[in-house]
């Protein structure tokens, strides 16, 4: 597959960015079309612990999680679903499970859209397998390993093929622990672009074959562990504001894989999905307030503004109240759709769509930088500068600096950490060597002594 | 678009509890009045690694034993830190940092001494088996070590094996396990049962991503921690004396 860089936006103003609508909608599965005017739920979820013990007790678990989903959207009534299998490690490194759980959850799907007809699509998302515990090897046998989980996934029912790539990890956690915004920059803006792109060639070869569609990579190694780590306004450990930054250089980076031939939607917990669809006008999935089930993200609603699948993030498969935990989180996450459709078939959805953003706008900077008309402003110096991931990389972590600082002089009140904080990335920034070559060279010099488990190799450095 | 004041809808705890005072000026107030420990103690405070040795050095020249300088100047200095951070005035960055230059200083003292260093206790800090997500080990060996323990970290992706192993090996006082996913944290219960089959009854503190207080004091030595930062608190507590019933009253939550 040959590398498209954006060099432009594919939508023309961010007021035309809305949920359920893309601009280039992807038909997948059993008659879904994502972002073709609806949004759907996206339910995900991890097995019982012991679930995985061999091949049988995993694919009986799968078999139960996918009818417990199946059944409870026909009982409700709703029009469409997707389903996301993250694959356990044992699935990616057996990638015969994989594709047996994936041929039983498909024929599960079947019958019911024979029955009932519900829309409904299969994403499996291979597990990035690479790092081991002495080191990350991208390029060996993991790497040949997870491309044979997808080949077999792709040929025995998924639909959608994703993955949450590890490239750029290692020098990333140095980095963020040490507010040290250069090396924010290098991994992710640069190592992690490297892998996304060097993997997605192959994604997309291995879809394109198969018939099925690549659907994106996250920034989960990286600006979802800020992000975590950050944690709530009263937690001490990462500034929000350095989470922010960080958020958005990583669009860049999971562009990458937009550029290596990907089409959507982007996965869920890519909170930088949003600049994505402004870039790419692909369809993404999105969580918020439905995935409190996996952590907190102070974006609970804002997180719907532009969605186009509607998920949970995970939730462990067992027993609650009112039926089983994917049952639950299904029926919770598809209300929200039918509010959504309800919003777009009465042309209310802008309305619909701006109070759920306004409602965080201000309740965080990271919520803020999000916001849609502030993702497409960072959109826009990321294509401004298609052949250079330093500049594109720096540009957006600068971008959202000057938002974030922009915005503390009206309603998004920051404390006096969050100020100092974003003063100082925005001076760390500016201090940045002004090419990418000198840029990497003086980094590969810091981090190869600094980080132990760093090798340039795997990125072809 | 529309637009609003969001006064109605959003309350900044975070700002309404924001103290008037720096962190600076808290932390001058804190640091040890002896001029050349407080200068020893400030530049652990700053993070700034050569200053500490330099600081070091000329407390080491007015004729004070290099060793002693490690608690009374380096882990002073650390304290402000640990101080502050419990304020919620400095963040994690800060303390990392901080331990850093003041690991850089024990090690200094410890070649400028011909005596050795004793620590306050032997920690095992690992992830389990199946799980390479370290950064939360990582917090919380810095933290460990920063409060003066010596912190054997066996890695990530640990076999149960080998923390057994290590367990009996480095007759700690406590082990440090973390696990980010539900489907890897069960290896605690299978060190928790190795352990107690070797008459090895030291607490295994457990955390991270998806492990929860219920899971950990389903097994005996397990005790639930939310935060890095109480980890070195449970440790010290463990050489206050305090067992594993008494540390799951004070440490657990919910």
């Amino acid at each position: 597959m040959s590398v498209k860089h954006y060099s432009s936006m594919e939508y023309d103003n961010f007021e035309d960015l809305l949920f359920g609508h893309s601009k280039y909608p992807v038909k997948t599965g059993l008659d879904l079309e994502i972002g073709a005017g609806y949004t759907t739920a996206e339910i995900n979820y991890a097995p019982r612990p012991g679930a995985a013990e061999n091949k049988a007790t995993l694919v009986n678990e799968y078999e139960r999680i996918t009818r417990d989903i199946m059944e409870r959207m026909v009982q409700v009534g709703f029009p469409s679903v997707v389903l996301e299998t993250e694959h356990v490690q044992q699935m990616t490194h057996n990638p015969e499970w994989g594709a047996d759980i994936a041929t039983a959850q498909k024929a599960i799907m079947e019958e019911y859209h024979d029955e009932y007809g519900i829309k409904c699509a299969l994403r499996h998302t291979v597990g990035d397998i690479r790092g081991n515990r002495e080191s990350i090897d991208l390029r060996g046998d993991a790497y040949s390993r997870i491309l044979e989980s997808f080949e077999q996934v792709a040929s025995s029912g998924a639909d959608m093929l994703s993955i949450e790539s590890l490239g750029g990890k290692e020098v990333f956690d140095h980095s963020i622990l040490r507010n040290d915004m250069r090396g924010v920059i290098f991994s992710v803006g640069i190592l992690g672009a490297f892998d996304v792109e060097y993997i997605w060639k192959d994604i997309c070869n291995i879809a394109k074959k198969n018939k099925v569609v690549p659907a994106g990579d996250t920034a989960c190694a990286q600006a979802n562990t800020a992000m975590f780590v950050a944690g709530g306004l009263l937690d001490f450990k990462l500034s929000h504001s350095a989470a922010s930054v960080v958020r958005a250089i990583s669009a860049s980076r999971s562009l990458a894989a937009y550029e290596a031939g990907a089409v959507g939607p982007g996965k869920d917990c890519g909170y930088e999905n949003n600049i994505i669809k402004a870039i790419t006008g692909y369809p993404i999935s999105q969580e918020g307030k439905g995935s409190t089930c996996a952590h907190s993200d102070l974006m609970g609603n804002m997180a719907m503004q532009c969605c186009d699948l509607w998920s949970n993030e995970s939730v462990e498969y067992r027993g609650d109240f009112g039926g089983t935990t994917v049952q639950c989180w299904g029926e919770t996450l598809s209300y929200d759709c039918s509010m959504m459709n309800t919003a777009l078939e009465a042309g209310v959805g802008k309305t619909l769509r701006d109070v759920l953003m306004v409602s965080d706008r201000y309740r965080d900077p990271q919520a803020f930088i999000l916001s849609y008309d502030n993702a497409y402003r960072i959109g826009e110096v990321i294509t401004a500068h298609p052949d250079d991931l330093y500049l594109r990389a720096k540009e957006a972590g600068m971008k959202a600096c000057e938002l974030i600082e922009s915005g503390s002089e009206g309603f998004l009140e920051l404390s006096k950490f969050e100020k100092a904080t974003i003063k100082k990335a925005q001076n760390d920034l500016k201090s940045l060597d002004e090419n990418m070559e000198s840029f990497i060279c003086n980094c590969l010099h810091t981090y190869s002594s600094e980080v132990d488990t760093f090798n340039p190799s795997n990125y072809g450095l | 678009m529309i637009d609003i004041n969001p006064k109605n809808i959003l309350m900044r705890y975070n700002i309404l509890v924001e103290s008037d005072m720096t962190p600076e000026e808290v932390a001058e107030q804190l640091y040890p009045t002896d001029p050349h420990i407080r200068q020893v103690a400030k530049a652990v405070f700053e993070g700034d690694e050569d200053e500490v040795v330099v600081a070091l050095q000329n407390t080491i020249d007015s004729g004070v034993d290099p060793l002693s300088l490690i608690n009374d100047a380096l882990m002073a200095g650390m304290e402000v830190v640990s101080t502050l951070y419990d304020y919620g005035l400095l963040y994690l960055p800060d303390v990392i940092i901080s331990a850093q230059a003041m690991i850089e200083g024990i090690e200094y003292c410890k070649e400028q001494s011909k005596q050795i260093h004793e620590s306050k206790g032997k920690i095992i800090s690992y992830v389990v088996e199946g799980d390479i997500h370290d950064i939360g080990k990582k917090i919380v060996t810095v933290l460990l070590r920063a409060n003066g323990y010596e912190v054997i970290d066996l890695g990530k992706d640990v076999p149960v094996e080998e923390v057994v192993a290590a367990a009996k090996r480095e007759n700690p006082i406590m082990l440090s396990g973390t696990a980010l996913m539900t489907t890897t944290m069960h290896a605690f219960k299978d060190v928790n049962s190795r352990l107690l089959a070797s008459d090895i009854n030291v607490p295994v503190v457990c955390g991270g991503g998806a492990v929860t207080q219920d899971f950990v004091s389903d097994y005996d030595l397990g005790v639930y921690c939310e935060e890095a930062a109480d980890v070195p608190k449970i440790a010290d507590s463990i050489l206050h004396g305090l067992d594993i019933r008494k540390l799951r009253d004070a440490f657990h939550k919910h």
